[in-house]
């Protein structure tokens, strides 16, 4: 057990962070606050200080998923809740710290909100649109505590969920995430107690566990943030899975793209060595268990489970012929459990509170909550925790505020490459796993693009092909000439060559290689064809009939179609 | 070894268990249209041109799927046909046609299935060839290799590694791009031909002086 001594300890510290005796700043330091200046905001806060002889202590904190705020930075003053601050720059920050610490000014107009009751004309920061209708879990700690300090995530929970699996029988353990409901949140939503189960079941030796961090969808962040700001929590996540299931050796993949989040996850590692949660019987268990990181080298396939066995076993990632799945023949041909971030994270708060609790929120047959990287023409972009069977709508207009510049909602892509374009009609369509994949999208891994009535949908399949066509592994003969020919023929439509055959020939390429493709990657990557021509035929006829685009974006297409009228 | 009966199209034939439904079809002059599939090599399954129908509910590659007593396979019904024939003719507006100058004519795959499944020319009209004609490369001292008509079956690279143990060829790029290309150790490449004989289509061409 982590010692009840060091549990107290680290909730005494802990205590003297959130209840202090002088200033706490907390800065968002991951990589969107870094991107937003947060760099700069914390030299200037460490400067004004240092010239205003203000004793003070500075913790860098991950993002707490409002990314339309940053950079951020959260002060509790002794005796004071904690206040959030919004779209800082090194000069306001520097008045910030003068106003508030020394002149007991709130700076309401910096202010975000207030974490308890509003004061002062600050709202409470949970009441706050973006933050009301969301149930934050696996998101709990993100943005609240520094991800480089275990102790922090102990002081809150941290490893409890552990502690208990250690106590548990492994098969009540996989039971209960099995009545949990869980089902993999990096795209395909396979249960993950059934793959655990596969995985224990098989006997062979060693097994190994993995987590897939290698998250490529195009403006998806999901796995990027909950690993920069809560490592820990998917760390703990992969002990308790590990345990379960008998794996003595675990990876983290993750792609390089991410190099703070693998600076994170390393030191969270080697912390976890110290606090005899890594190693040779763990927490005197008699279980052992390490981790290492393995870094991609930037194929969007690697993500594909299989494809990622191939990468990490020193080989070319390119994705395998199942059966055998991983759970009976994965990683150097032994019985290998891969799960996708978000997965994991969710798993610590399975196993402390239950079930039952978990199952509470969702709807059928999808459990718990979903993440979401809400971007795109929507007013505040961000990284949102939502229960299963919200809305559309809801997440869009009122969590995200809705589309900027008094513009009009057009739809909104989920699943990136793999998943579709939802159109205003589907507004009201509840999010979960079955029902987007009626409505030809899937729930993927968690990408969420907004677009606005300025957007041409044919330009948008044409994107999500070209990305498909350049990051298809070349192997099987379907995805690698398919995605070539259908982005040809989108990239023709938009410069204003299209043919009155094209969009049966787009039809037909479609269901060919989502029959035909080897892998997940090839099976779905007409998606986006296909979803934007169920529900946007009219532009792609406007483009090939008329020469029309109506968003206005293929110009060449305008050019070109006025010469050749 | 155990024996077993299935039915292809209709027709019963024995065969031992283990077999795969394409050696049998294959053995029984029963022609699948395959381009990646090699008696002598494991089964790549990339071409995935070899989709059978198993039992009237599933399509499999019959590359890689075993026979089973009293299986009932199928190769020729509309599902499979509206699956296939788009892939035979993604191939084919992919592949630069110089038959008439291919060491490959006559004894081609490709020719093989377009001649099986009567391909219409004319919906290839309808599809986008490749806009650049890429050079002929040089792949090991003895080899050219033609990059606008390989089909990326893999049988030269397994060729080399599994029969030879040598892996002087492998894939490089990713996408569309993905083509073969030889490692610094293709200079000791002894000419041996195996994948020259091998390739389905007349992508390695030797070279004469």
């Amino acid at each position: 057990m982590i010692t009840a001594d060091f549990r107290a300890k680290a909730e005494k510290e802990w205590q003297k962070i959130t209840n202090p005796s002088i200033p706490q700043i907390f800065i968002g330091m991951a990589t969107c606050g870094e991107a937003a200046g947060a760099l700069s905001i914390y030299k200037s806060i460490e400067s004004t200080l240092m010239k205003n002889h203000i004793e003070a202590r500075i913790h860098k904190t991950g993002c707490l998923g409002m990314c339309y705020c940053e950079p951020m930075v959260d002060i509790i003053k002794p005796g004071q809740p904690r206040i959030t601050y919004r779209n800082l720059e090194p000069e306001t920050a520097a008045e910030l710290i003068t106003d508030y610490l020394v002149n007991n000014n709130y700076r309401t107009d910096l202010a975000l909100g207030a974490w308890g009751e509003a004061i002062d004309g600050i709202p409470n920061l949970f009441e706050i649109d973006f933050l009301k209708y969301q149930e934050r879990t696996a998101l709990k700690n993100i943005g609240v505590i520094n991800p480089e300090d275990i102790s922090q995530y102990i002081a809150r929970g941290g490893y409890k969920g552990f502690e208990k699996a250690l106590c548990t029988q492994q098969d009540e353990i996989i039971d209960e995430v099995e009545k949990s409901g869980l089902r993999g949140l990096g795209g395909a939503g396979f249960p993950t107690g059934f793959k655990w189960k596969e995985c224990r079941k098989t006997e062979s030796y060693p097994k190994y566990l993995i987590c897939n961090a290698d998250e490529g969808d195009p403006g998806a962040y999901m796995d990027r943030s909950l690993l920069e700001s809560d490592p820990h929590s998917v760390l703990e996540g992969m002990l308790i899975a590990a345990y379960a299931i008998g794996c003595s050796r675990g990876f983290i993949y993750i792609r390089d793209e991410y190099p703070l989040a693998i600076k994170r996850v390393r030191t969270a590692i080697e912390q976890m060595g110290q606090y005899e949660l890594l190693g040779e019987n763990i927490l005197d268990s008699g279980f052992n268990f390490d981790i290492e990181i393995r870094e991609g080298a930037g194929a969007f396939v690697c993500g594909e489970e299989s494809a990622l066995l191939a990468s990490i076993e020193g080989n070319r990632g390119m994705p395998r012929h199942r059966p055998p799945y991983p759970a009976e023949s994965g990683l150097w041909g032994k019985p290998t459990d891969i799960n996708n971030v978000k997965t994991l994270a969710n798993i610590p708060a399975i196993i402390t509170n239950g079930a039952e609790w978990f199952a509470d929120r969702g709807t059928g047959s999808s459990k718990g909550t979903a993440i979401f990287a809400l971007t795109g023409k929507v007013a505040n972009r961000g990284l949102i925790e939502v229960p299963m069977g919200i809305t559309l709508r809801k997440i869009i207009f009122d969590i995200g505020g809705g589309i900027p510049n008094g513009k009009e909602f057009k739809a909104v892509q989920t699943g990136g490459p793999s998943g579709g374009c939802l159109p205003a009609e589907l507004l009201e369509l509840p999010i979960a796993f079955d029902s987007l994949a009626v409505a030809g999208s899937i729930m993927g891994s968690g990408g969420m693009v907004v677009l606005d009535e300025d957007t041409c949908m044919v330009d948008v399949a044409r994107f999500f092909l070209d990305f498909a066509k350049q990051e298809s592994c070349g192997q099987c003969i379907p995805c690698r000439l398919g995605t070539k020919q259908m982005f040809d023929i989108l990239d023709d439509i938009t410069k204003g060559k299209g043919r009155q055959t094209d969009i049966d020939m787009l039809l037909e390429l479609s269901e060919s290689v989502a029959h035909t493709s080897l892998c997940g990657l090839g099976r779905t990557a007409p998606n986006p064809v296909l979803t934007t021509l169920r529900y946007f035929q009219n532009e792609y006829e406007a483009h090939i009939n008329h020469k029309r685009c109506h968003a206005n974006v293929c110009r060449l297409l305008v050019e070109e179609g006025n010469i050749d009228e | 070894m155990n024996k077993i009966r299935f039915s292809i199209n209709g027709q019963q034939f024995d065969a031992d268990q283990g077999a795969t439904i394409m050696q049998v079809a294959l053995e029984n002059h029963i022609y699948i249209p395959h381009l990646c599939y090699n008696a002598d090599l494991v089964p790549g399954g990339v071409c995935r041109l070899c989709m059978v129908e198993v039992n009237n509910e599933k399509i499999v590659l019959a590359c890689r799927t075993l026979a089973e007593n009293e299986m009932i396979v199928k190769t020729n019904t509309p599902e499979i046909d509206a699956a296939i024939r788009p892939v035979v003719e993604l191939i084919i507006a992919d592949h630069h046609f110089t038959c008439r100058e291919c060491p490959a004519n006559g004894k081609c795959e490709l020719q093989k299935i377009m001649a099986h499944l009567h391909i219409d020319r004319r919906r290839i009209d309808n599809l986008r060839p490749p806009k650049n004609k890429l050079p002929l490369e040089t792949l090991t001292p003895f080899l050219y290799y033609d990059p606008n008509k390989c089909v990326r079956c893999g049988i030269c690279v397994q060729t080399c590694e599994k029969i030879y143990g040598a892996s002087h060829i492998y894939f490089v790029n990713r996408g569309y791009e993905t083509k073969i290309a030889c490692f610094e150790s293709a200079a000791h490449c002894d000419f041996c031909m195996e994948c020259v004989k091998k390739c389905p289509v007349g992508v390695l061409i030797p070279k004469t002086e």
